[in-house]
């Protein structure tokens, strides 16, 4: 009975999304939860600990000054989400290209196999951590395009809508539902469609759009 | 179409296009065939895709077009591969080459299966008592550096290939001159060789270039140029603007069993198989007859056809007597015309008469410098296309049952498939000492082998290839891998050639590490001739980039030729074998040819366009014939020639002459992958030893068989309905041409 | 489309006939004009749809059963009437490349149990697989015949490795129990019109085509968006005088009321006579609406 159970997903999932939506305030969708608490806006979504190659250390790359991050854009690493439905990972040369500069952090452990994975001009086996049925499809560039070009919204804030606040992470983790009621909770809100405009549009609500 | 501009610049070579190409393990492709049945989320399961250092036009989730060249069939298409995450998607048509312009055929589509193939092989094999067993690339190096000899005593050393063409060709031509074989022969067991030494002797040259678009009205004998042709794709461009002209072509297909084109034709006209010529003589007669084209022939020509009354040519032909003279009338008022003449009047013992009747036609309707031309020269002739024939591979076998081949190294094709029964082919290869094969899939000739050695795909592999008879400038087709190689012990021909060569011939070929470096050496040394001013790497890029080597060149006058009245000459009439009545057809498939795409599970599941069967063999009769018969759909059927009988079911349709039954080529394959096995037949086996009288070509439509009907029936795995007919319902309306003005729709690009 | 979304505009999503204009206001309706004059039969759409869609290959006993899953294909006629007349087909085979006609107002989607099949705002008839439930009733109603239903699980079988390697990734796999038909490529579509939101403009004539249009190797099938009056689609269905929303031509009624033998001698509707437009929808009569116009062949009959 898999198609039985199948259908029963979605539509659970929709219906979540109807009832839970006029709840949500819109700093639930920027902040995420605290790691390992059930997230504010209702779900509890706290994905499991993925254990990647090297500890990648969100929080003193893109976190803020005072917790003694960098401030680095999320779209400076992660440069494929603008121009791709998928946001890839960033290259292994992009990654070098800071760090054959910093001399200081070179004999760091999580630095050396780094290098070590250069030097052997091997891609690091990174691990997927927001993961999707194969039969959604999600579009990053779109969402960036609106959110982050069109909107002029921070990177931090549009990317922490699904990603929640990976700026205070070391490795990712995933603390937002990514459920098609999620998705659609937030479709079915206005939003201005840029940032002079008075004008607001919603996200598709097409099935076609997202499952083809 | 989307990205197109990416070939522009997504240039390829060196490293970091290998990282592209490189079917990165660590990518999405454990998931492809989860489905929608996997609802699950996994994170932290599965990998991201990930990169080294791609070039800066590489995107996940992006493809990117790479250009390259179709090797399914000899017409040299131009094609782009959409390539994403290192694994190649789908093929298209590259819209530089002014063969596909963008366009590509079914059997062009299903290339990426014969890739992808679960059947490849994937070692070197050497057989021991008698069964292949997996070996390594060294050992079976220094067994065919054992053929490698440098006297021209002892046994004959052949090398044995396919149509072949570009640079490929250029070293298999230096394989006999460089004293690394005795002889290169190049085998098509559906060569137009026939065709070939007519026009030779009637217009010069070997190949003539017909121009569909051009012409008002085509008038073919039998050539499928919208099916099984040498360039359907560049023929089906042609003919969807000959429809669209101004006033709209008239197409008239004049053969035994309706082909493709027949079924597109205008007028259909069904002929009995053989006589194509005496209609076209009685065409001549007929066109005689007018003033503007009495004084076209040669007296004796004209005495030649003089027998050729419509009374006399409808009695031989079976076609209707008063048909004659309107055709004829067509051909005038529709000028200029085109006639053209296929496989069908080629088979015959007297196939080359039948094709020179043909082509006086063009000649009294002087179509020469109308519709009919000579290719342009082709600048660098030694990478003209090598076409094969048959006559060449019967002198071989006759060779090889007395002895005297002492090595052969197979490439591109598979004759112990599709020659005959009566040349005992496979049982001749037993008495080479040696044989080797290079193959993707292990086909029959491999099986009978000693040593097989596994080919790259055509889309992982470098090449360069040349079209026969381009209408549209000189093109030189660029070919380049569009993929990593999926099997790591899979090598180039051109490599192992190389290294041969080198064995040879080493202060010739030793300042090349491998093929790759030969042909890059050899495109750019031919930049003088297409770009001279850019830097050699930057042509080099450009090239692969653009997948096409072009230039504009005109097409060139066919010489006007004296040639004696004995080349028209028609056979008498022959009696009918009483034993056997009838005559085969084995028709060809646009999609299978040769039977060398029998592999690829889509052109299986392709319904044949006039039957619509899939997976199977079958066996065309007329309806008339089937009740004379007393033959249903499905019956099966022993089809006996005098060298053999296959069996197949019958399928009835009218586009066939009641005295023939035909059964199609490419199917009953014995070993080509799971696909191909246990398929159908294979009617190339039956076939009586019948030649061309004047060129020793195998005569494909003349073999005589006697059908005799078994008590079994089974049901066609077939597309169509319980009915062929609409049954007065508007599915495919059809209108009157004089009831339409083309010119008033709206236009568009016919590319 | 979520649940609540169905269910308070079942009306208008369900519509049972389309409007004059009803894409007026849209930037997109999807459309094909399928020139039989041009079509050759040659089966290179077909193929190209198996590449570009993820077909499975089913195999010789399957498709016996009449479980084939080809989204494309090409329909071979010998005659128009009740029985074949012809000794000999004097005028070839009739060809007709047959799939969803993407209908206006489709058999198929007020019979879907569970809204799997809808109306898209481009005009599509979509097919949403995880919704699927596999009653099959829409392929029931479909007067085309070109739904098809997983009868197994392909994946499984369909594509021995490394065949694999070739299944599109923005295509999804389907597995058993659930119905798929053509989606005019919805997936290039869709990638189309987002690259055009991002450059801020609407997708441009000849921008995306399907595959099969693509591949075809006479250009015998064109692919469009008939919301945009300048596109070649949009003006061959004017050229051809077919109303989107209407389910009998004006110029058929015109050839219907087409007088009678001596109103022609007198000349009154003669031009009417002498040119016909080639352009129709199959089984228009059943009031589905189809976006896809076929051009007449043509046949000289001069010989």
């Amino acid at each position: 009975m898999k198609t039985f159970s199948r259908i029963v997903l979605c539509l659970a999932a929709t219906l979540a999304g109807v009832s839970a939506a006029p709840v949500v305030s819109a700093d639930a969708f920027v902040q995420g939860g605290p790691i390992g608490s059930q997230t504010s806006d209702g779900y509890n979504a706290l994905g499991p600990v993925v254990t990647q190659p090297i500890e990648f250390p969100h929080n003193r790359h893109a976190g803020t000054r005072a917790n003694g991050g960098m401030e680095i854009d999320c779209l400076y690493c992660h440069t494929y989400a603008r121009r791709s439905a998928v946001s890839g990972i960033p290259r292994l040369s992009k990654c070098i290209g800071c760090h054959n500069m910093i001399e200081s952090v070179k004999e760091k452990p999580r630095i050396k196999t780094l290098l070590a994975y250069w030097d052997r001009r091997e891609a690091i086996p990174w691990k997927k951590v927001h993961d999707l049925p194969d039969f959604v499809r999600f579009n990053h560039e779109r969402h960036i395009q609106r959110f982050i070009f069109d909107q002029g919204r921070p990177s931090r804030e549009a990317c922490g809508y699904c990603h929640g606040d990976v700026a205070s992470m070391t490795t990712a983790r995933r603390v937002k539902a990514i459920s098609m009621g999620w998705c659609v909770s937030c479709h079915e809100k206005e939003h201005r469609i840029d940032a002079v405009s008075f004008k607001t549009g919603h996200g598709p609500n097409d099935c076609w759009q997202c499952h083809h | 179409m989307i990205r197109f501009g990416m070939t522009a610049n997504s240039v390829a070579s060196g490293v970091n296009r290998r990282d592209f190409l490189n079917l990165v393990g660590l990518g999405g492709t454990a998931s492809v065939l989860a489905g929608c049945g996997n609802t699950s989320i996994e994170s932290g399961v599965e990998l991201v895709q990930s990169y080294v250092q791609p070039e800066t036009f590489v995107v996940p989730g992006v493809g990117v077009y790479y250009a390259s060249t179709c090797t399914q069939c000899g017409s040299a298409c131009g094609i782009m591969g959409k390539v994403r995450e290192g694994r190649i998607l789908k093929l298209e048509g590259n819209p530089q080459s002014a063969i596909s312009g963008g366009k590509i055929c079914g059997l062009g589509q299903a290339g990426i299966q014969g890739h992808y193939s679960p059947d490849r092989l994937k070692t070197p094999m050497l057989k021991e008592n008698g069964v292949l067993k997996a070996t390594t690339w060294e050992k079976a190096m220094s067994l065919l550096s054992g053929t490698v000899s440098f006297t021209a005593q002892g046994p004959r050393r052949v090398v044995l290939t396919g149509p072949t063409s570009g640079h490929l060709q250029i070293l298999l031509k230096a394989m006999p001159q460089s004293g690394a074989a005795t002889d290169h022969v190049v085998y098509d067991s559906l060569s137009t060789a026939v065709a070939a030494s007519v026009n030779l002797k009637m217009f010069g040259v070997e190949q003539t270039v017909g121009l569909i678009d051009k012409a008002g009205l085509v008038l073919s004998f039998g050539n499928d140029f919208l099916g099984a042709g040498d360039s359907p794709v560049a023929a089906a461009r042609q003919y969807a603007r000959f429809r669209k002209a101004e006033r709209r072509g008239i197409l008239i297909q004049i053969e035994p069993k309706m082909t493709l084109t027949g079924a597109n034709a205008d007028r259909w006209v069904v002929i009995a198989p053989g006589t194509e010529g005496v209609l076209a003589l009685g065409l001549v007669r007929e066109l005689l007859q007018r003033k503007e084209f009495a004084n076209n022939l040669s007296p004796n020509l004209i005495a030649a056809v003089e027998p050729y009354n419509q009374t006399e040519v409808s009695h031989i032909t079976g076609v209707r007597g008063d048909l004659i003279p309107r055709i004829a009338a067509t051909l005038w008022e529709h000028s200029p015309s085109l006639v053209l003449a296929g496989r069908y009047p080629q088979g015959h013992a007297h196939g080359s008469h039948n094709m020179a009747a043909i082509a006086l036609l063009n000649v009294v309707l002087q179509n020469q410098g109308k519709t009919l031309w000579r290719e342009a020269e082709l600048p660098f002739p030694q990478m003209a296309p090598a076409l094969g024939n048959f006559k060449s591979l019967r002198q071989l076998n006759t060779q090889m049952a007395a002895g005297d081949v002492g090595s052969m190294l197979i490439y591109g094709t598979n004759p112990v498939y599709s020659t005959p029964d009566f040349m005992r082919f496979a049982d001749n290869l037993q008495k080479v000492p040696f044989k080797a094969a290079w193959v993707t899939e292990l086909d029959e000739t491999a099986m009978h082998c000693d040593l097989v050695l596994p080919l790259m795909s055509p889309l992982e592999d470098f090449g360069t290839h040349v079209a026969a008879a381009q209408s549209d400038g000189m093109e030189i087709s660029i070919q380049q891998p569009l993929m990593e190689k999926l099997h790591p012990e899979a090598r180039s021909f051109g490599d192992s050639l190389l290294e041969l060569l080198k064995q040879a011939k080493p202060e010739s070929y030793k300042s090349f590490p491998d093929y790759y470096a030969y042909l890059k050496s050899a495109v750019v040394n031919a930049k003088p001739a297409f770009d001279p001013k850019v830097e050699d790497e930057e042509f080099w890029e450009n090239t692969l980039s653009a997948g096409v080597l072009r230039r504009p060149a005109a097409l060139l006058p066919l010489p006007a030729i004296e040639f004696s009245a004995d080349l028209v000459r028609q056979p008498l009439r022959e009696s009918r074998d009483a034993a056997y009545p009838f005559v085969l057809i084995p028709a060809v498939r646009p999609s299978m040819r040769d039977g060398k795409a029998a592999n690829l599970s889509w052109l299986q599941e392709s319904p044949d366009p006039l039957t619509t069967v899939v997976w199977d063999s079958w066996a065309e009769i007329h309806p008339s014939t089937a009740k004379q018969l007393q033959v249903n759909e499905g019956d099966v059927l022993v089809i006996k020639s005098a060298q053999g009988s296959i069996r197949a079911k019958a399928y009835l349709i009218p586009g066939i002459h009641p005295g023939s039954v035909a059964v199609p080529i490419g199917q009953g394959h014995e070993s080509y992958g799971r696909y191909a096995t246990n398929v159908g037949v294979n009617p190339f086996k039956i076939l009586d030893p019948i030649f061309d009288e004047e060129t020793g070509e195998l005569a494909l439509y003349a073999t005589r068989v006697a059908i005799m009907k078994t008590d079994q029936n089974e049901r066609f795995t077939k597309d169509e309905g319980a009915t062929n007919l609409q049954q007065g319902r508007k599915l495919v309306a059809t209108l009157a041409a004089d009831q339409v003005d083309l010119a008033k729709e709206t236009p568009f690009v016919i590319r | 489309m979520s649940l609540d979304n169905l269910i308070s505009n079942w009306s208008k999503l369900r519509v049972r006939r389309p409007q004059v204009d009803q894409y007026k206001d849209s930037p997109y309706k999807w459309a094909m004009v399928i020139d039989l004059d041009s079509c050759t039969g040659c089966n290179a759409c077909t193929t190209a749809c198996y590449a570009e869609n993820n077909l499975p290959v089913v195999g010789k006993k399957r498709f016996l059963e009449g479980q084939a899953m080809h989204w494309l294909r090409i329909e071979r006629y010998w005659g128009e009437g009740e029985e074949s007349t012809q000794e000999f087909p004097e005028q070839g085979a009739a060809f007709l490349p047959m799939m969803c006609q993407q209908c206006e107002s489709a058999p198929c989607e007020i019979v879907c149990p569970v809204g799997a099949t809808h109306h898209t705002p481009d005009g599509l008839n979509s097919q949403v697989y995880n919704r699927c439930i596999g009653s099959r009733y829409c392929s029931a109603n479909c007067p085309y015949k070109v739904r098809y239903f997983n009868w197994y699980n392909y994946p499984e079988s369909a594509w021995p490795s490394p065949l694999e390697l070739q299944l599109s990734p923005d295509v999804t796999v389907r597995s058993k129990g659930v119905m798929e038909k053509c989606t005019f490529c919805v997936q290039r579509l869709t990638e189309a019109k987002s690259k055009a939101r991002t450059e801020k403009r609407n997708v441009q004539d000849g921008e995306v085509v399907t595959a099969c249009a693509q591949a075809c190797p006479t250009s015998a099938i064109h692919f469009g968006n008939i919301a945009d009056s300048s596109s070649t689609v949009a003006k061959m269905w004017k050229a051809q005088q077919v109303e989107l929303s209407a389910d009998k031509q004006k110029k058929d009624m015109k050839h219907e009321k087409m007088p009678a033998a001596s109103e022609v001698a007198s000349g009154v509707g003669a031009s009417v006579e002498a040119e016909k437009l080639r352009g129709y929808r199959v089984f228009e009569e059943l009031r589905t609406y189809p976006s896809v116009v076929y051009l007449e062949r043509i046949r000289s009959g001069e010989v």
